[in-house]
């Protein structure tokens, strides 16, 4: 049973890494071999939007960096613990660029079952509203199924040591991955948010200014009052359209973006003449 | 008098409903437009999905339902298009306006930029 951590912190004995580590020895107590990478050491190249990786088959272009070494770690994983601090809303860069090389797995999403678990360290109450969204998105193209989700507050470097109910959390969220693995158990263990899929409490109002929607799920549902609260209410029809189903990717993939192809050739040469002008234009 | 043409292409999973000709036939008559309908199918079950190749087809041969939507009156016209994307949403891709003139498909588009998010 081996158990990956992830670090999107480039701070070595940062708060992630050590709530990572934390976790981790939890793992190991299970039983678990562990293992931590931390993303900025390894060169994840910008995705180049060449398309190659949907359109001949899982082959990506850049070459020259450890994109793959990565997602050759995270498939021989049996489970994986993600841990990024939240510097301004949102996880770090890494995550995201990590996140747009996830094109070439699109195979996997929803057909994995792995269990995966998040801890994000963060400084001020009220600036993380986005955390939940990258990795969300993350774990599902990477085909992992989110069991857990911590947002840990602390602030100055290895401050989180002094902070036991933290360390505590992360230790057992550390157990909780191995125990899910031994047990094949993927059942989700955190506090439940709006969104009974992704547990995020985000939702995007739609131009209708009727129907909300899960933005990283895409499940739309109504919003309603009752006793004073706010609620979402999703019709279980509605669940068809989530994202990362298999079947709803698979047609995302194979219809949305492949036969982009004979669009793409059809439109060869309009393109050809109408773009002249901006390759003329400052060269770069 | 401009003539209004618009093929609306939803591929699968697109439609927020099952379409049905009957309901279409509603539509034209409410708004005074000619509408019809074409359903291509060529998915086959592999892997408990409904699969098809779909990378070296042309885009009017691979399963979509289509619904071509004419008529001479913008404003019923519109309507008409506005009703449809309310019912089934409208139509996610680039290409999926394919085959529509040029006075239809800006109407579709532009109410598409209203409306996108659907």
């Amino acid at each position: 049973m081996k158990v990956l951590a992830l670090n999107g912190s480039s701070r070595r004995n940062g708060n992630t890494e050590i709530l990572l580590k934390q976790a981790l020895m939890g793992s190991e107590l299970e039983g678990a071999q562990v293992e931590i990478l931390r993303l900025t050491d390894y060169r994840i190249g910008p995705c180049r939007g060449c398309g190659l990786c949907l359109f001949r088959e899982n082959v990506c272009q850049v070459k020259d960096d450890d994109v793959s070494f990565i997602f050759s770690k995270v498939n021989e994983c049996d489970g994986l613990i993600l841990g990024s601090p939240c510097y301004f809303l949102e996880l770090t860069a890494v995550i995201k660029q990590l996140i747009d090389r996830c094109w070439i797995l699109g195979h996997q999403i929803g057909k994995i079952k792995k269990p995966a678990t998040v801890i994000i360290p963060y400084a001020t109450r009220g600036w993380i509203p986005y955390i939940s969204v990258q990795s969300n998105i993350l774990l599902n193209v990477m085909g992992l199924t989110k069991i857990n989700e911590a947002a840990i507050c602390t602030q100055g470097i290895s401050e989180v040591v002094l902070d036991q109910e933290a360390m505590d959390l992360a230790y057992r969220m550390g157990k909780e991955i191995a125990v899910a693995i031994r047990e094949k158990d993927l059942t989700y263990q955190g506090e439940d948010g709006v969104c009974p899929s992704c547990h995020d409490w985000l939702v995007r109002i739609l131009k209708d200014r009727e129907t909300v929607e899960c933005p990283t799920c895409g499940v739309r549902g109504k919003l309603t009052m009752a006793g004073g609260k706010i609620r979402v209410k999703f019709e279980k029809k509605a669940w068809a359209d989530n994202r990362f189903r298999p079947d709803v990717s698979y047609n995302h993939f194979n219809y949305h973006i492949a036969p982009s192809k004979d669009y793409f050739l059809r439109t060869k040469e309009e393109r050809k003449n109408k773009t002249q002008k901006y390759q003329e234009y400052l060269p770069g | 008098m401009t003539e209004y043409l618009v093929k609306l292409r939803y591929y699968p999973g697109d439609a927020l409903e099952k379409i049905k000709e009957r309901d279409l036939k509603g539509f034209a008559r409410k708004y005074g437009v000619r509408i019809s309908y074409e359903k291509i199918e060529n998915r086959q079950m592999k892997e408990r999905l409904l699969m098809e190749d779909t990378l070296n087809k042309k885009i009017e041969d691979i399963s979509q339902e289509v619904i071509t939507v004419s008529g001479d009156r913008e404003k019923k016209f519109s309507g008409c298009i506005q009703a449809l994307y309310k019912r089934y949403r409208c139509p996610r891709t680039v290409y999926s306006l394919l085959g529509s003139n040029e006075a239809g498909e800006k109407i579709a588009k532009g109410l598409m930029n209203i409306h996108g998010g659907w």
